[in-house]
């Protein structure tokens, strides 16, 4: 039998990693939207994306734990799609992490596209390119490095939420128990040598994994010579 | 080189009619073009000339109005017909060229041809044609002013528009990479034969290149017509209006070439047919039959005898043929007249001058100007 601890690693990065790809695809269009609309609802959209960043995650936990369970409709009508409960499943999560890292997806997305602006996809119709030709032939290459950021962000923060998906996933090894939630069962059985083997590869990996984007987001090579020389 | 031009028909015609409403600004014209060889559009900033160039390029959408080019409708309100920038095969150099920073020269180059449809132009040749041989390496972040917007130039060329809008290409270049690209627009007009429509603040610029001259106030037509007219239209437009002092008065001409170096280092203009113009030599060679060149109005004085015992070179016979008078100078316009040909001259003398000779309309006088006081800007 698989080791329990591993087990929560694999299920971990298979939460992570499908809520990155998700947010990817939806952070895309949405921080799209939000750098070019000057709709008067811009700051509210704006604010329901950020609010992860100050609410409990219990709290988002306590309500998509009702939306979710079998009363309510967007359980009803998962349960009537899918034919099994929504509440305490694997898709649980992934839903619950992808509204929780959504600010830090959307957010270096959106900034990168301001800040990119309109001048350079005017040059890209002016030479007969359409839009999403111009995103992939000039958006992309050039905001790569906050494509970087939004989903190793995304990515970080997915792995270390702990009060969300005890909330809405319980602790079902194989389906929900991550390695935060592992990390806390080691902590409450007074087994600290298991706990710091967890702990300890967390701390590790994030902290890897941070230097890693300010490493490729670094200033160019070529740029830092150019300010040198004037 | 032997390029095959991009145009099979003699003239593009362009038909704008268009409202645009900004909180500050209204751009309101109604113009009709016949767009052959380059077309100037000159105003002060502000007058709505990069605005125009915008709505004929697709790129402004909340515009009330038609616009047909060649018979086709680009966009019109009422029909709500809207034909994408991307979709209408005009090219568009802009001012701070936009080159794309992730690529090569030569992969901005490549974005280029590898969305354009018809592909009748040789990357190769292009490249020769703009100089760009030993840049196609390097980055966009690494070239000069005068490179990126050569590079810009041909990655337009290179898309094979109908018609190419140049918006103010050159404003933030020095005076050489402005006289070397001016140069190589007028040559890709001549080998390509690509209509432009050429935005500038500059009258100088716009003398030495442009066909015609359409020129714009406050977001409205005021004039359009043939180059040298419509500068000498403007000459009045300065004295009447309390505008930006920007227009310096002249007389714009273009006069064909006698001889290239008469031996003494000067080269000669023939007016008239048998007028002779001298002004320092322009080029050791050149295939040119014509000069286009400009006479600055303060430049040129005013004798009531004929300055035979003078060191300077120029001196016609005119008859003046107005006055206008502000302030403390006096614009005159004089006209030389020989073998039924006659060429408009602009002369700006102080009022106390005026007096003293007692000039009047319909009077004889003799216009001098050093050879020096004749400019030209590509040679």
């Amino acid at each position: 039998m698989i080791n329990p601890d591993l087990l929560a690693l694999l299920t971990t990065l298979k939460m992570a990693v499908l809520t990155t790809v998700i947010l990817l695809f939806i952070g895309t269009p949405l921080a799209w939207i939000l750098a070019k609309t000057q709709s008067r609802f811009k700051v509210i959209i704006e604010a329901i994306i950020a609010l992860p960043l100050v609410l409990p995650p219990t709290v988002l936990g306590f309500y998509l734990l009702i939306a979710f369970s079998p009363q309510y409709l967007p359980g009803q009508i998962w349960q009537q799609v899918t034919g099994k409960q929504l509440a305490f499943s694997f898709s649980a999560i992934v839903i619950g992490s992808v509204l929780y890292s959504m600010p830090f997806v959307v957010q270096p997305l959106q900034k990168a596209f301001e800040q990119l602006g309109d001048p350079l996809l005017e040059a890209g119709a002016m030479l007969g390119a359409g839009p999403m030709d111009r995103f992939f032939h000039i958006v992309l290459p050039i905001t790569k490095a906050s494509y970087i950021t939004a989903a190793s962000l995304g990515f970080a923060h997915t792995v270390g939420e702990f009060g969300i998906i005890l909330m809405i996933g319980g602790n079902i090894p194989g389906e929900t128990r991550v390695l935060s939630i592992a990390l806390f069962d080691h902590v409450e059985a007074f087994d600290y040598a298991k706990a710091h083997v967890l702990a300890i590869s967390l701390l590790a990996g994030s902290l890897l994994l941070l230097a890693a984007i300010y490493l490729l987001n670094r200033p160019h090579k070529r740029s830092i010579n150019k300010v040198v020389n004037k | 080189m032997n390029l095959p031009s991009l145009i099979t028909h003699s003239s593009l015609p362009l038909c704008v009619n268009v409202q645009l409403n900004y909180e500050q600004f209204t751009l309101a014209i109604s113009q009709k073009f016949d767009l052959q060889g380059i077309t100037g559009v000159f105003g002060h900033s502000g007058s709505g000339k990069s605005t125009l160039l915008r709505v004929i390029a697709g790129l402004e959408k909340q515009v009330s109005g038609n616009i047909t080019l060649n018979n086709k409708v680009l966009a019109d309100s009422h029909t709500k017909q809207f034909i994408k920038a991307e979709q209408r095969h005009i090219g568009l150099v802009f001012q701070d060229a936009r080159l794309f920073p992730h690529l090569t020269v030569l992969a901005n180059l490549q974005f280029a041809v590898k969305r354009c449809q018809h592909a009748r132009l040789e990357l190769n040749e292009i490249i020769q044609l703009t100089e760009l041989d030993t840049l196609l390496d390097k980055h966009v972040d690494e070239l000069s002013g005068g490179q990126k917007q050569r590079v810009a130039l041909a990655r337009a060329i290179l898309t094979e528009p109908r018609l190419l809008l140049l918006d103010e290409p050159l404003s933030a270049l020095d005076r050489q990479a402005k006289t070397r690209l001016l140069k190589l627009m007028a040559t890709i007009q001549t080998e390509l034969q690509i209509p432009m429509l050429y935005v500038s603040h500059s009258l100088d610029e716009l003398q030495q290149v442009c066909d015609k001259l359409l020129v714009l106030a406050q977001g409205e037509v005021v004039g359009y017509g043939g180059i040298h007219e419509m500068i000498h239209q403007l000459n009045y437009l300065t004295t009447t209006s309390q505008t930006e002092e920007i227009i310096h008065q002249q007389t714009s001409l273009s006069l064909p070439i006698k001889h290239l170096d008469n031996g003494y280092g000067l080269t000669v203009l023939s007016l008239n047919d048998d007028e002779e113009i001298y002004l320092p030599v322009i080029a050791k060679q050149t295939t040119a039959q014509s000069l286009r060149c400009f006479i600055l109005a303060r430049d040129i004085s005013i004798s009531l005898m004929e300055p035979i015992h003078s060191s300077i070179v120029n001196h016609l016979l005119a008859k003046i043929t107005t006055i206008t008078t502000q302030k403390n100078m006096a614009l005159v316009t004089a006209l030389c007249t020989k073998h039924g040909e006659a060429q408009e001259f602009f002369v700006n003398i102080s009022a106390f001058s005026q007096q003293k000779l007692a000039l009047s309309v319909g009077q004889k006088i003799y216009l001098q100007f050093k050879a020096g006081a004749v400019r030209t800007y590509l040679y």
